[in-house]
């Protein structure tokens, strides 16, 4: 499976970067236009294709690209762009959720100048477990505004300080974690930018996550294969899909994820143009989410009571398998990266001005 | 119109809260879902010492004689604990279709032990075939001598596992989906040709695959006339319907009230979520939709218990309102607790899956709006 999965992006490479679709030229990317881009993104949601986790390749880069040190970027891109670093994303802290720029782990500067001394606690730290860096906003001074006072740094997982603790979520897994910081010392050349603008440079990698959190053609996708499983689900003389009740749900998804996938291709217009993303990335995440959680739901209602079994086994008709899973694990996608009721607030404040 | 539950009934509901209260925090629930068994037969006793057992079996059968609204009350405040012990399968529905189609011998032999906590049954109805219609039935018993000889697979069957006696559906004559030509069979769970496929379920109870092959059983295991079980079916699930769905609504009340505590002690860009208006509507869309949720639930089962004409249409009306609101609360209970809401170390979680799973048996919402508006 991995080496599949490795041959997979060395073929991707091999067509010229285009294992790092969004990754600029100068640094050996496609150079794809916002529309050639699209498309691409477009052709591989039609497919299978194995996901690249997001933190470094997508999150990390660029952020890197923008503020990072040209050593800083020889040192980290090629390990992140071949994937033998792994990346994790230290943001949310139990008191700094939705209220992100709350955050209060602490790196004071040595007096020396040479060092940061971290200590806190990270949560929701999405494969902690197996990532060998986390890059983590942190806060080196509490004066003025909460977001000030943030500073971006690149912390190694394998530092004695810091400690992973599992978090075991609704569907039985483990993908998120507490990360605990003591006392870890992280020389000045693993902060990214300035001191104190790690805000900054935080809020627009939090625009590139939520855009890239719509799953539009995933939805397409798993629409069409919900169609597929409620028609083997046998009621009466039809099927599932023959009821009204379902079949009126099915098609307002449909309906809803046309508008939505014109949506995108407005955004793209306006980024074509040399306009910015805009307003619409946010509507892309609230309602792809949206739409993502209602999908779940029809697979659910297809499994039926076969949603029920639980354990290594699997028992019932084979496309109920993993439905409660999906359907469980899906609830936090209107949690993550900015959960909606925030995201309706940075529309009504950033796009309808209201504050 | 008189709604007031009797003296007795507020001492139900109260004497089941200090039980929960006393004896049903979220770690032993955990404990008692890792056991082997999966419930406690410990809290069966106590169960059957309170009386709970022997609630819904009549008087001359040593129970309490006791009605729909008495069972109602009893799961609501089950649900509010999440209690894992096998009341539906063992009572509603296996004491219940004895009650209504046994002879008087089944029921001199079953009903008193049931009550006393002495034996525990189940009802084995579903086939992978067609798992919302109880009157698909593809299993087959031919009657041979003095014998019915049983053959098929029976799915998703609750508790089958400490279960010591399984009423099982099965056709003795007709099409696999005819309603005529059912008939209900007292199948003992160490029979010979029974075979047992155990799993836990995801809101954390037990079920079985249940594989019959030529399982033998004799004549007196018949439970009612031949054939004629389909009514009997019908009944029962509309019992476990009513009961389930009074469970839907203890378990709601404690999901909206227990994220009304948490948004008011978190914190968030200086103020209490509590205080955001956003979440304070939905805290009250919450509360409003868990009430419409019980008035059906109490109207259907005043409806039921007077066996009026009407209480069909209103149990698929229930069964439908209670699947959409428990979405509806349960997911905004997980929405508004953020990360904690995902965790397993959290009740909500607990509740959002009982919740989840209350929705899918005995069929979904779409398979019970259907019906009701046809």
């Amino acid at each position: 499976m991995w080496t599949q999965r490795g041959d997979w992006f060395k073929a991707l490479a091999d067509q010229g970067g285009w294992d790092i679709p969004k990754w600029p030229k100068d640094f050996g990317g496609p150079n794809f236009t916002p529309t050639q881009r699209y498309i691409f993104d477009l052709e591989m949601g039609k497919q299978p294709t194995p996901p690249q986790l997001p933190f470094g390749v997508g999150m990390l880069a660029p952020i890197l690209m923008n503020y990072g040190t040209k050593a800083q970027q020889d040192r980290f891109l090629p390990g992140i762009r071949d994937g033998s670093v792994n990346w994790c994303q230290g943001y949310s802290e139990p008191g700094a959720g939705s209220d992100l720029a709350n955050l209060k782990t602490k790196a004071e500067l040595s007096a020396d100048g040479s060092h940061y001394l971290v200590n806190g606690q990270k949560i929701w730290t999405t494969l902690a477990q197996i990532a060998h860096w986390i890059f983590c906003l942190t806060r080196t001074s509490s004066d003025g505004a909460k977001q000030e006072g943030i500073t971006f740094l690149l912390i190694p997982m394998d530092d004695p300080g810091v400690e992973v603790r599992p978090i075991i979520t609704l569907g039985g897994s483990h993908s998120v974690n507490e990360v605990y910081f003591t006392d870890v010392k992280v020389p000045v050349e693993n902060r990214v930018g300035e001191e104190g603008k790690g805000w900054t440079y935080a809020k627009g990698l939090l625009a590139h996550e939520r855009s890239g959190l719509a799953g539009i053609q995933n939805s397409v996708m798993g629409l069409e294969k919900a169609k597929r499983n409620a028609q083997k689900v046998r009621v009466g003389a039809g099927t599932l899909l023959d009821l009204s009740s379902f079949k009126n749900k099915v098609g307002v998804l449909e309906a809803e994820l046309l508008a939505l996938e014109f949506t995108e291709m407005r955004t793209l217009a306006r980024v074509a143009a040399g306009g910015d993303p805009g307003p619409e990335s946010a509507i892309l995440k609230l309602k792809g989410t949206e739409i993502q959680q209602r999908i779940t739901e029809l697979n659910l209602e297809a499994a039926g009571v076969f949603a029920a079994p639980w354990g290594a086994e699997a028992f019932g008709p084979e496309f109920a398998h993993g439905a409660t899973q999906s359907y469980l694990g899906g609830r936090a996608t209107t949690i993550y990266g900015g959960a909606s009721e925030v995201q309706k607030d940075v529309i009504a404040k950033n796009v309808l001005g209201l504050s | 119109m008189d709604l007031a539950y009797t003296t007795e009934q507020d001492m139900l509901a109260e004497s089941i809260q200090r039980f929960i209260a006393t004896e049903y925090d979220l770690t032993t629930r955990k404990n008692l879902v890792a056991s082997d068994l999966g419930y406690s037969t410990q809290h069966w006793q106590t169960f059957a010492e309170l009386g709970w057992l022997g609630m819904s079996i009549p008087e001359a059968y040593g129970g309490l004689g006791g009605d729909l609204v008495d069972t109602m009350i009893m799961f609501e405040e089950f649900g509010k604990g999440l209690v894992l012990e096998p009341t539906l399968s063992s009572l509603v529905l296996f004491a219940g279709a004895l009650e209504l189609a046994g002879s008087d011998e089944h029921k001199h032999h079953y009903l008193p032990a049931l009550g006393a906590g002495d034996l525990t049954g189940c009802l084995a109805y579903i086939e992978a075939d067609e798992p919302t219609n109880f009157n698909f039935v593809a299993t087959t018993a031919l009657k041979t001598g003095d014998h019915y000889q049983l053959n098929g697979t029976k799915s998703v069957v609750l508790n089958a596992a400490s279960a010591d006696v399984i009423l099982v559906s099965a056709r003795t004559e007709g099409q696999a989906t005819d309603p005529r030509g059912i008939s209900l069979f007292l199948v003992p769970g160490d029979s010979e040709g029974l075979l047992r496929k155990d799993y836990p379920t995801v809101d954390g109870l037990r079920a079985s695959e249940v594989l019959l092959e030529n399982v033998r059983v004799p004549a007196s295991a018949l439970v009612g006339a031949e054939g004629a079980a389909s009514q009997t079916l019908n009944t029962v699930i509309n019992r476990g319907i009513l009961a389930i769905s009074a469970e839907a609504v203890g378990a709601m009340a404690v999901l909206y009230q227990s994220t009304i505590d948490y948004t008011k002690q978190r914190v968030q860009f200086d103020h209490p979520l509590s205080e955001f208006q956003v979440v304070k509507h939905r805290l009250t869309e919450m509360f409003i939709e868990y009430n419409l949720a019980k008035s059906l639930c109490m109207k259907a089962t005043m409806l039921l218990n007077q066996n009026s004409g009407d209480a069909q249409r209103h149990i698929h009306a229930l069964k439908f309102l209670i699947g959409k609101t428990s979405r509806f609360v349960g997911q905004n209970a997980v929405q508004l607790h953020g990360g904690m809401g995902m965790t397993e170390d959290l009740a909500i979680a607990h509740y959002f899956k009982r919740l989840m799973m209350i929705d899918a048996t005995f069929g979904h919402t779409d398979i019970h709006l259907d019906a009701f508006v046809q």
